[in-house]
């Protein structure tokens, strides 16, 4: 534990000190502000929905997670693995998980600061004009850094493949989109299979009933609009979260591990 | 202090560390010695636990199993790995306080501890800096620093010296050499001068194997016996001047080795010092003397006929092992006085090498050529016609 708080402090201050993390800020914060004030006055003020709208609403959102946490991740580890001061915190008396989850964390933390642009549109409604549902800003917020934290974990997975970043970055994004529009391709190719199966065993539809059930358990933007989105907090819903990230920073960890075998 | 034995580390087929085994006991300097490739960074990079061993039959830094309590060795050694990894984005006294957390050291010894250890490798003055902005011996230092920090009982080091000035050199080298008594140092190189002047224990790497183990003079104390003494003498009769100093007391074998001039060469091996003998002889027979000189192999030499010793065991392998001109040394005799040279390899089995005792010896070293496309039986005559060997050589590159 204390190593992970010590890694996630110094990650944290290492992201902020780079200028990466602040041209990221600055220009995703710039497009998130100018959607949401273009929305808002288009819907003649409609606070609420032009919240739902920046936040959620719109595939903006997921592609601004889609492409940073990737990039978070490629920062956090494949870099360091290039710069050679994996081989410092590896060889430092702190475990593996200790050094994958203060870096996962950090990586949460940023996205956690992009998102608060959230906290501060509804701030500055609720001071100077309407104030918007305070119980759904909490939970888009959450789900909103639960989502990309899910992001940041399986960036982490793909960059600890490699010590390349560019190609682990690429890898990263690819996973992530991978994980967003499985249910879309797996419903592609459940049809795809039907008529396969269809002629070979007659009937598939237990079997396609349960695969498509669980794809769609899967999918991240049905969690996230189904409770957080609509201010609904979920026990359930947050747990399918930790669940997964706890998954994926375990596979970071063994990954990470194997270095050790590998070389 | 540190203890291995029977060390394997494979990557896929090449074998990079091939069964080896060493001690280090408390406070000693040893360095690790070797051409690229050896297996000094791999056998240092498993000792810190960043990388596994393949099968090991003991590993224990500091007491504890390398393996089965890796963050407990990890507590007990300072690691400074070649590319000295440091965040550039921080400052060099911030890097010092995450190493100290990272080891758990207190707040409070922290605010000492810092300036001590920068004072004493030299960069209190650029505490403030960042790390991103230092030069490269500096960084060196600052990477020294990072390792001393938690007062570690073991410290691995690995090319301390590479990428600095000789100036900076010969100031890590002194700091190194305080060291020794308070931590158990480790250190690896490529330049024998460097390991020369800082252990003083030396364990030879070669293909992944040690192929010698031992104190700075005990090895050169053991190649001491090998030496031979040089004379070069106006003598009118080489042969009879050969059979003549074949009487002399101790003398085992007299060589003669190359005529200039008037003057006839020899090379005389044999017990004790011979000078004096020759010289008496020489006096008596009225010889003009131009050279009585005994010659005695340095670690250098060892170190170059080890390593150029691949060529001998692998002949098709390495065109470019032959340039060297090495001293012969008798291997073979050398292992029998408590030194571990494990590949007996007389320098008899490397004949593309020159050797003194066989006249106009002087092959062409281009290491374009490997030898391969000449008539080894015929030398190029260096003594005779040195212009022609040079006109070969350039035909064949």
């Amino acid at each position: 534990m204390r190593g992970t708080f010590i890694i996630f402090r110094r990650e944290l201050a290492g992201l902020f000190a780079a200028p990466l993390a602040w041209i990221l800020l600055f220009v995703s914060l710039l497009l998130n502000g100018y959607l949401f004030s273009l929305v808002l006055s288009q819907t003649m003020g409609d606070v609420t929905a032009s919240l739902e709208f920046v936040f959620g609403g719109n595939f903006f959102f997921w592609a601004l997670m889609l492409v940073l946490s990737p990039l978070l991740a490629m920062r956090l580890l494949t870099e360091e693995a290039a710069n050679g001061t994996l081989e410092y915190l590896r060889t430092a008396p702190v475990s593996d998980a200790a050094v994958v989850t203060g870096k996962f964390l950090a990586g949460t933390a940023f996205m956690a600061t992009l998102w608060s642009s959230l906290l501060i549109y509804a701030g500055a409604l609720s001071l100077w004009g309407v104030a918007p549902d305070w119980g759904q800003v909490i939970t888009i917020y959450m789900g909103a850094v639960l989502s990309s934290a899910l992001f940041v974990a399986i960036g982490l997975v793909a960059c600890s493949i490699t010590d390349i970043p560019l190609l682990a970055a690429f890898l990263a994004f690819m996973s992530c989109l991978l994980w967003v529009m499985m249910p879309a391709l797996g419903g592609m190719l459940l049809v795809q299979m039907r008529v396969l199966f269809a002629d070979l065993f007659g009937s598939f539809e237990v079997a396609e009933a349960w695969i498509g059930g669980a794809l769609e358990r899967m999918d991240v933007r049905r969690h996230f609009g189904n409770s957080y989105f609509q201010g609904v907090l979920d026990s359930a819903e947050v747990i399918f979260f930790l669940t997964w990230i706890s998954l994926f920073l375990f596979l970071t960890t063994r990954s990470l591990e194997s270095r050790r075998w590998r070389g | 202090m540190i203890e291995v034995s029977h060390l394997t580390r494979r990557f896929g087929s090449l074998v990079a560390v091939d069964d080896v085994s060493f001690s280090l006991e408390s406070g000693e300097v040893v360095g690790f010695l070797g051409p690229n490739g050896a297996g000094k960074t791999t056998s240092m990079r498993i000792l810190t636990g960043y990388l596994a061993a393949t099968s090991a039959e003991v590993l224990k830094v500091a007491g504890y199993d390398v393996l089965r309590d890796s963050l407990q060795v990890r507590k007990h050694i300072g690691y400074l790995p070649e590319s000295v990894p440091l965040y550039k984005e921080m400052r060099v006294e911030e890097m010092m306080a995450f190493q100290g957390r990272l080891h758990g050291m207190r707040r409070k010894d922290l605010a000492g501890r810092v300036p001590e250890v920068l004072e004493r490798v030299g960069v209190l003055g650029r505490r403030r800096q960042l790390v991103g902005h230092l030069s490269r011996g500096l960084r060196q230092r600052v990477g020294l620093a990072v390792a001393l920090l938690p007062n570690p009982e073991v410290l691995i080091l690995d090319e301390p010296t590479s990428g600095l000035d000789p100036l900076q050199r010969a100031e890590v080298r002194t700091l190194i050499r305080e060291l020794a008594g308070e931590h158990t140092v480790l250190l690896s190189s490529h330049i024998l001068a460097e390991v020369e002047s800082m252990s003083d224990r030396v364990i030879i790497l070669r293909e992944g194997r040690v192929v010698a183990d031992g104190a700075r003079e005990e090895l050169i104390a053991t190649l001491g016996g090998a030496g031979h003494v040089r004379l070069e003498a106006m003598v009118g009769d080489a042969e009879a001047a050969r059979s003549l100093l074949a009487t002399l007391p101790g003398v085992e074998d007299v060589q003669i080795t190359e005529r200039v001039g008037i003057h006839d060469g020899f090379t005389l091996t044999g017990s004790g010092d011979l000078r004096e003998d020759v010289g008496a002889l020489a006096a008596q027979k009225g010889w003009a003397l131009r050279e009585l000189s005994e010659v005695r192999p340095t670690l250098e030499s060892l170190f170059a006929s080890l390593v150029v010793g691949e060529a001998s065991m692998s002949p098709a392998a390495t065109p470019q092992a032959a340039p060297a001109f090495v001293e012969p040394i008798a291997l073979d005799g050398a292992s029998g006085s408590g030194l571990d040279l494990m590949p007996e390899t007389p320098a008899a089995d490397t004949p593309s090498l020159g050797t003194p005792g066989q006249k106009d010896n002087f092959y062409s070293l281009n290491p374009f050529d490997g030898g391969g496309s000449r008539d080894l039986s015929k030398p190029v005559s260096s003594s005779e016609s040195p212009d022609e060997g040079c006109e070969d050589e350039e035909d064949e590159a």
